[in-house]
């Protein structure tokens, strides 16, 4: 009986102590998995914390990064910009010394066309000579214009058609330029050189981009806020993106950089701008011509205009230039052998003194210069003279007072003026 | 050199002369030489809007005789350029032109040496 008891329940012991085997295996592997699963949480908060920290870091690197990165951005501007800045004062400096040959030259070449001015052959080939130095001098203008430099003084005023005209010397086509209608207007004398300047850009641009031969027309117009010169071209005219360029050239926000004309760069629209924008005048070019081309447009304010009549044109200029050369200096010991074959006749001044009447002074020629049988008689005036007289001098010294004292405030104020051109600190 | 700021003056000519010529070619000398004399024709109107200079030789030349050096020189012009545009008005009938007199002939130098020494052996 016990051993059948035995035998009943001994069958049934592996079984429960399997079960019990079993259970405690998974009570171990229970407790086990929770300790796992402290362990992970605990990790897990540890891992959360740090992944925080390092959100946090980025976060505050990316704020360095971004800064780094705007003081990168505006040091390499400024450096641009100085870099810029040094290569306009190397460049205004090279071209200044160009520019005062080029005029030098003119001169040496003005004088030289009046010397050898009778043989046809010699003096065809002193305009060529002319021609040329006169293009050369209006390139080495331009860029001074873009380094923020100065394009050179006149010293009188002139009349608005000796403005045109004087343009259309500066070009390489002058001959296909008309220039129509005067007004009774001149150029101040501070304006004469920019406002030629800017159209010789301008009609360089029409000829340059009009067929060979055809013609560009100056037309000179007052209307009632100033005087407007007028170049209209026969050539394709200018696309939408073309207009908008020379639009944004024309009327320059900030200095324009050298290097962002292009090579061969294409600087008629930028100087033509810039001179605009620093003596006060407006230049456009979007409309279009009668021929189809371009029309440009310089309006000249009435503030640069005068009503003075330029001084006649005078033979005389700064002779101690040429004293190197041994060439004879005054203009009046200059001019006998100009004519040494003729009898030398008594040089009279070109127009009687300052604030002469047209109309009585030629009534008084009339007196003067017939005899009494009704012959011509040759006019011959004392004092003898071939300067123009001195009466105009005070007025003139006035208004360079007046030009200088004008600089001297632009300076002032272009210093002040962090947005403007350099054009005032130059160090020599 | 200028100083700082200034700016320097430009002292050449302003409107080139083969502007005024037009680029045009220039005439022979002969055929209004430096010593010829040109005024204006009487009675004449001066042409429709005329250049600067044409206006200037207008009333040079509207007083009496010049000779063409002379207009070249009242005009700070070369004489070439003064003779193209005399020309022009030649062309046009505006002006009247006369030969300068003829040069006074030279007495040989020997007869005023002759005359010299005569007039030491003389009175010497």
């Amino acid at each position: 009986m016990a051993l059948e008891v035995s035998l009943m329940t001994f069958p049934q012991g592996p079984v429960i102590w399997a079960l019990v085997v079993v259970a405690l295996v998974a009570v171990g592997a229970v407790l086990r998995a929770r300790a796992t699963n402290i362990k992970l949480r605990r990790r897990n908060t540890e891992l959360n914390g740090e992944r925080d920290t390092l959100l946090r870091q980025r976060d505050e690197l990316l704020v360095v990064h971004n800064g780094l990165l705007q003081r990168q951005a505006s040091e390499l501007a400024e450096v641009r910009k100085d870099a810029e800045e040094e290569t306009k004062a190397v460049l205004k400096a090279a071209v200044r010394t160009l520019q005062g040959l080029a005029d030098e030259q003119q001169v040496v070449i003005e004088k030289a066309q009046r010397k050898y001015g009778d043989d046809p052959g010699i003096l065809a080939d002193l305009m060529a000579m002319d021609h040329a130095n006169s293009q050369f001098g209006r390139r080495a203008q331009g860029i001074a214009v873009l380094c923020g430099g100065w394009l050179g003084r006149r010293e009188t005023v002139a009349s608005v058609f000796d403005v045109a005209r004087s343009a259309q010397g500066r070009i390489r086509h002058f001959d296909r330029v008309r220039v129509n209608g005067q007004v009774n207007f001149s150029v101040v004398s501070r304006a004469v050189e920019p406002v030629a300047v800017v159209l010789a850009e301008l009609l360089a641009n029409a000829t340059n981009y009009s067929a060979p031969g055809t013609p560009v027309e100056i037309n000179i117009q007052a209307v009632p806020t100033g005087v407007c010169l007028i170049v209209d071209d026969a050539g394709l005219g200018m696309g939408q993106e073309e207009k908008d360029r020379a639009a944004a050239l024309l009327s320059p926000q900030a200095a324009i950089s050298v290097s962002s004309l292009g090579i061969p760069p294409q600087f008629g629209f930028a100087v033509s701008g810039m001179l605009a924008a620093r003596y006060g005048f407006r230049v456009s070019v979007d409309s279009v011509s009668p021929y189809g081309g371009v029309r440009a447009v310089v309006l000249i304010p009435d503030e640069l205009l005068t009503t003075e009549v330029p001084q006649p044109a005078a033979p005389a200029e700064a002779p101690e230039t040429y004293d190197a050369y041994g060439t004879q200096q005054e203009p009046e010991a200059a001019q006998p052998d100009r004519w040494q074959q003729a009898p030398a006749p008594a040089p009279t001044p070109l127009f009687p003194p300052a604030d002469r009447r047209p109309d009585t002074a030629t009534q008084q020629l009339a007196q003067i210069t017939t005899t009494s049988g009704g012959l011509p008689k040759r006019r011959r005036k004392s004092p003898v003279s071939a300067v123009p007289p001195a009466a105009p001098q005070p007025v003139r010294s006035n208004e360079e007072t007046a030009s200088r004292l004008g600089a001297f405030q632009r300076g002032t104020r272009s210093g002040r003026d962090t947005t403007t051109t350099t054009e005032g600190s130059e160090i020599q | 050199m200028t100083a700082p700021g200034e700016e320097s003056s430009v002292s050449s000519g302003f409107v080139r002369s083969y502007v005024i010529t037009g680029g045009r070619g220039l005439p022979d000398a002969e055929d209004l030489s430096l010593v010829t004399l040109v005024t204006l024709a009487p009675d004449r109107q001066p042409p429709p809007s005329p250049s600067p200079e044409v206006k200037a030789i207008w009333e040079l030349c509207s007083g009496g005789y010049l000779s063409v050096a002379e207009v070249a020189g009242h005009l700070g012009l070369p004489v070439g350029v003064a003779r193209l545009l005399l020309q022009d008005l030649n062309q046009q009938g505006h002006l009247l032109r006369r030969k300068a007199p003829p040069p006074a002939q030279l007495v040989d130098r020997k007869i005023l040496e002759e005359v010299l020494h005569g007039l030491q052996v003389r009175f010497g």
